[in-house]
């Protein structure tokens, strides 16, 4: 499913798409570090409606974030069948439940396509740009902006 | 991290200690102790900051030093006597040496116009007419400079029972002796042939001297190590060791003599002090002694000497001599472990080590050869590691060891742990430690989680399963506590910097203050003690600027002009209690009380206990300090320090009796890695309370459970109403409180000592748990502390009581625990 990489590209990178209701959404593949099944996690008191709870990850308590709720899309409720992208922003590591994950993709930045004005004010927060792959439209996500804190209301 | 840096960062760590030894000793003078071993102590340190400083071209604070030291040195030699005055203007010194020695870690600067003060006052200690004698007045640049190249040296070879442990390096560190060529030695290639080194050198004045002792030297008893050693008294040594005319093992002859060595001499010896090292031995052995430049020559002619000649090297102890030579790098090792602070480094040398140690089934004369090799190689192999650290010096601590053969077993044992005093000690770097606490953390979790699986497998208790999962919870609850011993540190090096704080504080605000400290020894994990600091700090400067009254109020009510603040820390109850107390005025609660109302804090009519007056001094936005002053009130109060102590898992409290002062107490857990919870259930959440607030659980029984307004709840427990917080309701997790009856109170005790009971489902057990922090991936959670792992492997909150507590109280403040009347 990948293209050849060809030496010298210099803007070249492989991205993890994956899917959330019908739509196809990406990210670098350098920021996730693994990607596993859902399981129950314990939820936090007092916190927004897209933070899922927390779970154990080896140890270290991970927050999960429910990305479709995040980007105001539908909530739904988590089964064995739904993913969790365990994924670095900065120097925190958080899950992201998605539906399921599609493809590894390879592609150059320059391909990569500014937010339309059509988006609303909350997609266009966490989408970086978009770009066009076999007739699909794929956006990119802003993963520094998926944690609450960034945001001005968050409690 | 180059070489040079690594032993900077040494240099600073040792200045630390000796910064710390230094005002000790000037402490214990205050308090009157005129013993002339403690202005001994308090001048080597001086003395050994100087030195080390010098060696890395620290010119201000040299200086600085320099002009300190001096000072101390007249004390030390009765000139001067011991006064009041004195210790006063030598602490406040201590303060700007270490101010310096701070500013030159930081490569930031200090502040001139109060080095040039503190330096006129040192002067002034003496008189004018012995400063100039003692050559500062205005010069003391000059005598900074000069001094520092060479006194060092000097003085710590002719002093050598004055070398207290922790001063050893830096002396060691100091006889590097010409700064600049520090650097220059530290890299020279040590086993490189004489010509490179030589024109790496430069043209500092050099000797190289080639010494090549022949058989007789051994036979008559003398030894090279020895010699060498004697040449290191003159300068930096830089030894080469050539060993390649020692024929394989079989053709080697136990009693002859192969190893020859090449010195580099630096310093200003003369060359008939050169030659006097070698009097006993001149006729047996080739020796050539040139100046630097002349030795390439030199060197070719020592070439064509053939030295072979017959050997009697009489090791009667074969065997303790290899055991010495295995024993030498172990010192070695300790040694550079402590001048590096950095063990590994030490590796290599021990890696030599069974080398070169013979095979034991040697024969039995054949066994003495090797072995002096080894002894003489350890020699150079010091010497070479010594140069290489940029020790180009005696290598006085391992060259005891490797000196004699039977006897050096004897002393190897000895110094290898420092000298008697202190036990002795490695540093190890933080992470490590830390790495270590957190794989114990999972051993502490993958226990229990395995213990509850055996558990939910219906196993007998008696099952030898059970009982082997029994003795590894214990076990793991011992390694446990010993890896936490390991981080745990005395409170000492938070209180030690508490003096100079009140001292400044006192000066600022015209006051007369004793710091009397206690319990300084009480071991705390060190992620604690970081943070005390803060609030430490913050409650001495507020004891000092709002507790004590002015002197001549004071006077005025019969007290003594000098207040007293006492800084203790003992352990109570797994915790521990941090107390700082004054004997000034106490709390003025008429006051406390009207600032409260005029800002709104409490309401006009509210009935307040004594104790509850005290403790609004914590509510946020609360100064009493009608004038803000600088030392306090700089409108961050008493809740500032509330708050950091609370979200330590702390409680702090106040008691104060007008007239006679003031106490803050504050209690910390011990470790901020492990809790003992009480684990309880609440809307369908698994929830940990930390035991240290719960006082007792109870069943209420709903005739007790009193409702006030329309949902706060309070439950008497006999003779007191507390306010009854459902945990479910609280977090958010329900919207309707669970019925007191079907649920379990469980009573707890927040900072303040105000109570309060928990209402909860149910309570599933006690454990320990590891504590994980929420706020490393996600952020704080009000009402929750942090997460910790359970034993099913998920992850469960743990309450924050004292949030739980508070939010409850500002709804229904302030009548918290009003007590009924009888």
């Amino acid at each position: 499913m990948n293209d050849t990489v060809t030496q010298g590209a210099a803007q070249r990178r492989e991205l993890i798409a994956f899917r959330i209701g019908d739509q196809e959404f990406c990210v670098d593949i350098m920021s996730v570090r693994e990607i596993r099944g859902w399981a129950p996690a314990t939820p936090l008191p007092r916190t927004p409606s897209f933070v899922k709870g927390v779970i154990n990850l080896r140890g270290a308590v991970l927050p999960i974030i429910d990305l479709g709720a995040r980007l105001g899309l539908k909530t739904s409720e988590p089964t064995a069948r739904h993913v969790i992208m365990v994924v670095h922003i900065g120097d925190r590591t958080i899950g992201l439940l998605v539906d399921a994950v599609s493809d590894i993709i390879n592609m150059s930045d320059d391909l990569v396509q500014p937010t339309p004005d059509v988006a609303s004010d909350q997609v266009k927060t966490f989408v970086k740009g978009l770009f066009a792959l076999d007739g699909r439209m794929v956006s990119l996500i802003a993963l520094d902006r998926v944690l609450p804190e960034t945001e001005a209301e968050a409690a | 991290m180059d070489p040079f840096e690594s032993i900077k960062a040494t240099f600073f760590q040792e200045c630390e200690e000796l910064l710390t030894d230094m005002e000790s000793g000037l402490l214990a003078m205050e308090a009157g102790d005129d013993d002339p071993e403690t202005i001994n102590a308090v001048f080597r340190a001086v003395h050994s900051v100087k030195g080390g400083a010098g060696a890395f071209g620290l010119e201000q604070l040299i200086r600085f030093a320099h002009v300190f030291e001096t000072i101390l040195d007249e004390l030390r030699s009765g000139r001067l006597s011991l006064t009041e005055d004195v210790t006063r203007v030598l602490l406040r010194a201590s303060d700007v040496l270490a101010d310096h020695v701070q500013a030159a870690r930081n490569d930031g600067s200090v502040d001139e116009t109060r080095t040039h003060g503190m330096i006129s006052d040192l002067q002034g200690l003496v008189g004018a007419e012995r400063a100039a004698e003692l050559g500062f007045d205005g010069e003391e640049e000059d005598a900074g400079e000069e001094d520092f190249g060479f006194v060092p040296v000097t003085l710590s070879l002719d002093e050598p029972a004055d070398d207290a442990p922790p001063a050893d390096v830096s002396d060691l560190i100091a006889s590097l002796a010409p700064a600049p060529e520090a650097e220059a030695e530290a890299e020279a290639e040590v086993a490189a042939p004489a010509a490179d080194s030589l024109a790496e050198a430069g043209a500092a004045p050099a000797w190289r001297v080639t010494f090549r002792p022949k058989t007789e030297m051994y036979a008559k008893a003398n030894e090279a190590g020895l010699v060498l050693r004697e040449l290191a008294r003159l300068g930096g040594v830089e030894v080469n060791l050539d060993a390649s005319a020692v024929p394989p093992l079989d053709q080697l002859s136990a009693e002859q003599a192969y190893l020859s060595w090449t010195i580099r001499l630096t310093g200003d010896a003369t060359e008939a002090e050169v030659r006097d090292v070698f009097e006993f031995v001149e006729d047996d052995c080739d020796l050539s002694i040139v100046r630097e430049g002349e030795a390439a020559e030199a060197e070719a002619e020592a070439e064509a000497a053939a030295p072979v000649d017959i050997a009697a090297e009489d090791s009667d102890a074969p065997a303790d001599a290899v055991e010495a030579a295995a024993a030498a790098p172990l010192d070695l090792d300790a040694l550079l472990a402590r001048v590096q602070g950095d063990s590994p480094a030490a590796e290599p040398a021990e890696a030599e080590a069974p080398a070169e140690t013979p095979a034991p089934e040697a024969e039995a004369p054949a066994s003495a050869e090797p072995a002096s090799l080894d002894v003489a190689g350890l020699i150079a192999l010091a010497e070479k590691a010594s140069t290489e650290h940029a020790l180009a010096t005696p290598a006085a601590k391992p060259e005891p060891k490797v000196e004699t053969k039977a006897e050096s077993k004897a002393q190897a044992a000895a110094p290898t742990g420092g000298s008697a005093a202190p036990a002795p000690t490695i540093r190890v770097d933080l992470d490590r430690v830390d790495r270590l606490i957190n794989a114990v953390g999972e051993l502490v979790i993958q226990q229990a989680m395995l213990s509850q699986r055996v558990f939910e497998s219906g196993l007998a208790r008696s099952s030898d399963v059970a009982l082997g999962l029994e003795d590894l919870e214990l076990l793991t609850r011992e390694i446990q506590d010993s890896v936490m011993a390991i981080r745990a540190q005395p409170v000492k090096s938070v209180f030690q910097r508490m003096p100079r704080l009140v001292r400044e504080v006192a000066d600022m605000v015209g006051k007369k203050v004793r710091l009397v400290m206690e319990g300084e020894n009480t071991e705390v994990d060190k992620t604690v003690i970081e943070r005390l600091s803060d609030p430490i700090t913050h409650m001495l400067r507020n004891a000092i600027d709002h507790g004590l009254e002015r002197p001549e109020d004071r006077e005025a009510n019969g007290k003594p002009g000098e207040g007293v603040v006492r800084l203790a820390a003992l352990h109570r109850g797994g915790r521990i209690v941090i107390e700082v107390q004054d004997d000034g005025r106490g709390i003025n609660r008429e006051r406390v009380r009207g600032i409260a109302m005029s800002k709104g804090l409490i309401a006009e009519d509210a009935v307040l206990s004594d104790d509850e007056i005290d403790n609004l001094i914590f509510l946020p936005g609360f100064s009493t300090a009608d004038v803000v002053s600088d030392i306090s009130g700089r409108g961050v109060g008493m809740d500032v320090v509330k708050r950091s102590i609370q979200a330590l898992g702390g409680r702090i409290s106040i008691s104060s009796e007008p007239g006679k002062g003031s106490k803050f107490t504050m209690s910390l857990p011990l470790t901020l890695a492990v809790l003992d919870g009480m684990v309880v259930s609440a809307a369908e959440q698994t929830l940990v309370a930390p035991l240290s607030n719960i006082v007792e659980s109870l069943t209420p029984r709903s005739e007790d459970v009193h409702l006030i307004g329309g949902r706060d709840a309070v439950i008497r427990i006999r003779e007191t109403f507390v306010p009854l917080i459902d945990v479910g309701v609280a977090l958010g997790f329900r919207d309707t409180p669970l019925p007191p009856s079907s649920g379990v109170a469980v009573l707890i005790e927040s900072e303040g000592g105000g109570k309060a009971a928990l209402l909860v489902e149910a309570i599933q057990g006690q454990r320990q748990v590891v504590i994980k922090s929420l706020e490393a991936n996600y952020q704080q959670i009000p009402g929750v502390a942090a997460a910790t792992i359970l034993g099913d492997g998920r992850v469960a909150l743990i309450l924050d009581v004292d949030a739980l507590v508070t939010s409850s109280r500002r709804k229904s403040a302030p009548r918290i625990e009003k007590r009924m009347a009888g």
